[in-house]
């Protein structure tokens, strides 16, 4: 009777499975197991769809990828914040109306970028890069240095003869990286402190802002080219950069105390384990 | 004093009495092996993860825009909070797998039969309510692990035709998981599954003092073999004593637990706690990996194998059934799986596609 209850029960489930309709079965592969798990949330925009098809020029498709291995792309930086447009409406994506620039300008790239990183374009614009940029149109801007889609997340390996004496003599640059040094040190230390606890499983958010201000603010420094200035300025962010180590140590030490707490802990139910099993043998004997 | 209080105690509730009839005369088989203990060490660590779980709702706030800072709090701030989250997030996990222990040790021995039958679905519906309390539990730190995998697990009831929507919708409160989504499991984590699960519990071991506790099938001597028409309690005259015999051995694996929980607690403190659980949710970005946790891999990797997923859904849903009924299916009298090949084989390639389904699941 049992047997024949499981057959039954196994031949219902199948039949109802081959006679239920398709359709949802399809909305359900999409929704689980492939990505993307939350539906219209996650759907890329129109700008990726157009520029990794066959309609736009070879030269163009590689865009997208460059872009998805960059710094831009980790931190939430999509198209649109640099070109303008609307990557949600095809039709609408590239009207001026919507505020798409295109490529813009060589003379105009400090603008575009500097909608976002507005110290450094201050910083950039008074500096001897930018007056020649707006004196000739043709001096040093953004991209020069960082790229344009691929932007990685900036350090002081930027700072090389290659790059610099395509323009100038790598001399002064070279005094730059070197009153930059130990200030980029002790930011990638402390960077590396930081990863260290969140792979421990510290919330470091607090912590990552700081370094981020403080981090930013340094780099808008760097960007007047003015090694004066950065030498003045390096006594100021040791103490900002200190004040951070200081709470870095002390979750450190933290979690030192929480380590051995728990170890003590353990030891003590692994005595009490041993002396309950001890007692255990004196009542069976 | 305390002379005085027992005293006290006699007199009304007949303390004494109450040990001898209950602790010290009631006796256990001789041959009981430390599976046996299994479900007092459950037992305790439900105590755990209740008593860690009422600290941790002092400072906890069940809503989306501050649950995932709460929890840090704890973390960061209050006092010890650490450690009773950590206790709570690995006491679920060994909970979980001293279920399965006790459960898979209950089978191998043949303990779900006749006449304890009842005892086994009431054991099989704690473990699912355990389940949905790791569930619902998982959503509340409100971290990129817990949106995403309740945004994955939620999505499931969808492979079922008509109501399949509705379900889904239902448990998330809308067509993603949300802060209504916080509110609901947090109502369910807190005010529905405990008593229920204390409930199941209360019954359980009604059902096993009722009763009496099962011998091991390997010495055939152990039990009364007299058929089973009309109630009576299995007791075991040359037996040990529940106290203090069985008490120690019970808490001595209790301290094994204990060894084991905050030896992961000192030495592999994210094991339970992957980075995703330190990033606030946010419904806008899915995270590259995210699985399941890992008593829910196998059934995952399962989904994912079977191209048809209401086929997939509905045939883990069969085999609850059959697992929770199974008492009902093997009615034959034998207890002692070693003389039942059959059953051993299908026990042990069920036990084995389990752990390569779990290890695949993880690995893919």
């Amino acid at each position: 009777m049992r047997y024949i209850l499981s057959i039954l029960l196994l031949l219902t489930l199948l039949t109802v499975t081959t006679t239920a309709d398709a359709g949802y079965r399809d909305i359900f592969g999409k929704e689980f197991l492939t990505k993307p798990w939350a539906g219209g949330l996650v759907e890329e925009s129109v700008c990726i769809e157009c520029h990794t098809s066959d309609i736009i020029k070879p030269e163009f498709r590689d865009i997208p990828q460059e872009w998805k291995k960059s710094w831009h792309y980790h931190n939430d930086v999509s198209c649109e914040n640099c070109h303008g447009g609307d990557p949600e409406d095809a039709e609408m994506a590239m009207s001026p109306e919507r505020g798409f620039i295109g490529t813009p300008k060589y003379s105009e790239v400090p603008e575009v970028c500097g909608k976002c990183h507005i110290g450094i374009l201050k910083n950039y614009l008074e500096s001897g890069h930018g007056k020649a940029l707006k004196a000739s149109k043709t001096g040093p801007n953004c991209v020069t240095c960082h790229g344009s889609h691929n932007i990685q997340k900036a350090s002081i390996k930027i700072i090389n003869e290659s790059r610099c004496s395509k323009c100038h003599s790598y001399e002064r640059a070279k005094i730059m990286k070197q009153a930059l040094f130990l200030t980029e040190k002790k930011i990638r230390e402390i960077d590396n402190d930081l990863k260290k606890l969140r792979s421990e499983g510290v919330f470091t958010d607090e912590e990552d802002r700081s370094l981020f201000r403080t981090h930013v603010e340094y780099r808008t420094l760097f960007h007047t080219v003015n090694v004066g200035l950065v030498k003045k300025s390096t006594d100021k962010f040791a103490k900002k950069l200190g004040l951070i180590e200081e709470k870095i140590d002390k979750t450190f030490k933290e979690l030192e105390f929480r380590k051995n707490f728990s170890a003590f802990l353990m030891m003590v139910f692994a005595g009490l384990g041993i002396v309950i099993f001890l007692l255990a043998r004196t009542y069976k004997d | 004093m305390w002379q005085r209080i027992k005293n006290g105690l006699e007199v009304r509730i007949g303390l004494e009495d109450l040990i001898n009839t209950k602790l010290k005369n009631y006796t256990v088989p001789r041959n009981t092996n430390i599976f046996y203990t299994l479900g007092g060490v459950a037992l305790v660590a439900f105590i755990i993860q209740a008593i860690s779980g009422f600290f941790l709702l002092i400072y906890y706030v069940p809503h989306s825009e501050h649950a995932f800072r709460s929890v840090q709090y704890i973390m960061t701030v209050a006092p010890f909070g650490w450690l009773f989250r950590l206790m709570h997030v690995v006491g679920s996990n060994l909970l979980v797998a001293v279920i399965f222990l006790h459960m898979l040790s209950v089978f191998f021995m043949g303990s779900y039969k006749k006449p304890r039958e009842l005892t086994w679905i009431v054991g099989w519906l704690m473990l699912l309510v355990t389940l949905t309390f790791c569930l619902s539990g998982y959503l509340l730190p409100w971290s990129q692990l817990s949106y995403w995998t309740t945004t994955v697990v939620t999505a499931m009831p969808t492979a079922f035709p008509y109501v399949g929507d509705y379900i889904a919708n239902l448990l998330r409160g809308g067509e993603f998981v949300s802060g209504i989504t916080l509110n609901r499991f947090f109502a369910l984590h807190v005010a529905f599954l405990p008593p229920l699960l204390v409930g199941l519990m209360v019954i359980h071991v009604f059902l096993i003092r009722r009763i009496g506790l099962s011998s091991p099938p390997f010495d055939e001597s152990a039990e009364e073999a007299r058929p089973w028409t009309e109630y009576r309690h299995v007791s075991y005259p040359n037996g040990n004593s529940f106290y203090p015999y069985f008490v120690l051995k019970e808490l001595y694996m209790v301290a094994l637990y204990l060894v084991v929980m905050f030896f992961v607690i000192t030495f592999l403190p994210t094991l339970f706690l992957p980075e995703a659980s330190n990033i606030p949710a946010n419904p806008l970005r899915t995270p590259a990996y995210i699985k399941p946790q890992w008593y829910f891999l196998a059934p995952y990797q399962m989904l994912k194998l079977i191209p048809n997923k209401f086929l997939g859904i509905s045939m883990q849903i069969a085999l609850i059934g059959t697992f929770l009924l199974w008492p009902f299916f093997d009615t034959k009298k034998e207890r002692n799986i070693l003389k039942r090949p059959l059953l051993l084989a299908t026990f042990t390639a069920s036990l084995l596609l389990w752990v390569v389904l779990t290890m695949w699941g993880r690995s893919s």
